[in-house]
């Protein structure tokens, strides 16, 4: 009975990784074709990755996202952590209250959270101006979602250190800021690493929110590709997925990387890389 | 998020402005219900319910491979092999589907080849592209949660049903499955929820024929600058989404009710 099912079950999972990985390799492939549109295949070298070098527009796109996502993972990685470390320390009355919400920005329609940023950029832009600058409204829209992720990493890893290390630090009379500094920050510095490199790749890769909220002059390289789809698609479409593809990939890696260092199985790394905490790490 | 409550009882004023609300109606609404619209709201459903069902039949026997017949050893491999789709960006993955799908592409070759297909494949800018797309794009979210969840369990749990006389489908369906059900609330609700105001998979592959409402809502505020159409159409969205998610729950509640009442009455029975 066992030697039918057994070899099912691996027909099974190497369907699901040619499926899965399918695309990709497509849009790797397609990236080294030298035509003129990106489906029709005509004759393999490197003018996609050429026209792409010599694009300024693309290039100004690709600027754009990574100072979105500078500047969002800092704002992502500032308030998750000090919002991780209370829920984690001090957890009053209002603490479901607080998991609630952070799992609702989870859960809402990424469209929804959009049009909301877009109305309300739009509103506050009317009286201040600083809400029409297009830089500022990427890093307000992407480090909405992503604060709500470092949070709850960081909580997770603050629950699972033993105050008692704070506590000693209090007893031996350091002062509260040395003891953050020389104390919480060590023992949590792995979390903030590895959300500050997760907060910076969601934001490099954020389309529907960059979609909605950004202004003509800084569009984000999701939304330059979005146009292309729009009107024709060119191989070069493909050049800079590709390279961006390989920069996501080197982000999320070192964040594995640093959670292994940490001591951190399997399980745990995989709930942070898909940002699934949704308050049920209690269980 | 207020706002677009408020808004989508508001109105177009003009060409040159996109809300206005100093009078308020459920015009917007009206509109929204109207039929064609309300068709491409019932054409979302359909593509979300159906697609987050075959993202659970496909995802549920690769997790159950993964964390039961995959030494642990090798598990972080594989699962570094599903996080990097995962992390590829979403309109990148989309598009490689146009460059396999299209008419001449790699996949009418391939059915060509098979002999299953021979002119030119029709699949691009259809309703069925999309839902393969969708499928493809949220199969991680479902995989992940219910690989977490199966991970959990232990396996002296099954091996005890087993010795106690269980086959192996009486197996999964008392005692895998009710187990890891928390992780499979978590993958259905993750990928129900996005899947549904999903615009981007619809505008990559759908082409005319395969809209879907996000796409519409897409196009009320950025393309035709209709807010309040937009807004309201965001809340039917959201409401719709949550009518399901409550008709699934209390099914599911309901349903756990009447078997533990079935077994309560059995066990009376056999005593």
């Amino acid at each position: 009975m066992r030697d039918w099912v057994r070899p099912l079950f691996g027909m099974w999972a190497i369907a699901v990784f040619l499926f899965l990985f399918a695309p990709i390799v497509a849009i790797v492939v397609f990236s080294f074709n030298s035509g003129r549109s990106l489906e029709i295949w005509d004759g393999a070298g490197l003018s996609a990755y050429v026209s792409f070098l010599s694009n300024g527009v693309l290039h100004s796109a690709i600027r754009t996202s990574i100072y979105a996502a500078i500047g969002s993972a800092i704002i992502a990685t500032l308030f998750g952590s000090l919002a991780g470390i209370v829920l984690a320390r001090r957890p009053g009355k209002w603490q479901i209250f607080f998991v609630a919400l952070l799992a609702l920005v989870l859960v809402t329609p990424e469209i929804v959270s959009a049009i909301a940023l877009l109305i309300w950029d739009v509103r506050l832009g009317e009286s201040w101006s600083f809400f029409t600058n297009g830089l500022i409204r990427l890093w307000i829209g992407h480090s909405l979602f992503s604060t709500a992720v470092v949070t709850l990493i960081i909580r997770a890893r603050m629950s699972g250190i033993d105050e008692s290390l704070e506590e000693a630090a209090a007893d031996l009379y350091a002062p509260p800021f040395r003891r953050f500094r020389q104390v919480t920050l060590p023992l949590m510095f792995p979390a903030v690493l590895a959300g500050l490199l997760l907060s910076f790749s969601l934001s490099l890769d954020d389309t529907i929110i960059s979609t909605f909220v950004s202004v003509a002059g800084s569009t984000p390289w999701p939304v330059y590709v979005f146009s292309a789809v729009r009107t024709v698609l060119r191989p070069e479409i493909a050049a800079v997925s590709t390279v961006m593809f390989l920069l996501t990939l080197f982000a999320v890696g070192v964040v594995a990387l640093v959670l292994r260092q940490s001591g951190s199985n399997a399980r745990n790394i995989t709930k942070t890389l898909t940002g699934e905490y949704g308050g049920n790490n209690r269980a | 998020m207020l706002w677009i409550l408020f808004y989508s009882f508001g109105y177009k004023p003009d060409l040159y402005h996109s809300i206005a609300t100093d009078r308020l109606s459920l015009g917007q609404y009206k509109l929204a219900a109207s039929n064609t619209f309300f068709q491409t709201f019932m054409g979302t459903l359909r593509i979300s319910l159906t697609g987050t069902a075959l993202c659970f039949l496909i995802g549920f026997p690769f997790a159950y491979w993964l964390s039961v017949r995959v030494p642990p050893s090798r598990r972080p491999i594989f699962l570094a092999l599903i996080l990097i789709p995962f992390w590829t960006n979403f309109l990148v993955r989309t598009i490689g589907w146009r460059i396999l799908l299209a008419p001449s592409g790699i996949f009418a070759g391939v059915l060509h080849f098979l002999g299953l297909h021979s002119t030119a494949l029709e699949v691009l800018d259809t309703r069925g592209a999309v839902q393969l797309g969708v499928v493809y794009n949220y199969l991680p979210l479902m995989i992940l949660p219910l690989y977490v969840a199966l991970d959990r369990l232990d396996p002296g749990l099954r091996e005890a049903s087993k010795d106690l006389g269980a086959g192996r489908v009486r197996t999964l369906f008392k005692v895998t499955i009710p187990l890891v059900s928390p992780g499979i609330i978590a993958g259905l609700l993750l990928v129900f929820i996005p899947l549904s105001g999903d615009f981007i998979t619809a505008t990559v592959l759908g082409g005319a024929k395969g809209n879907m409402a996000g796409r519409m809502i897409y196009d009320q505020f950025l393309i035709a600058q209709n807010w309040a159409l937009g807004s309201a159409m965001a809340v039917v969205l959201i409401l719709l989404i949550a009518a399901v998610v409550l008709f699934f729950g209390s099914i599911a509640i309901i349903g756990r009710h009447i078997i533990r009442y079935r077994r309560r009455v059995e066990l009376a029975i056999a005593l």
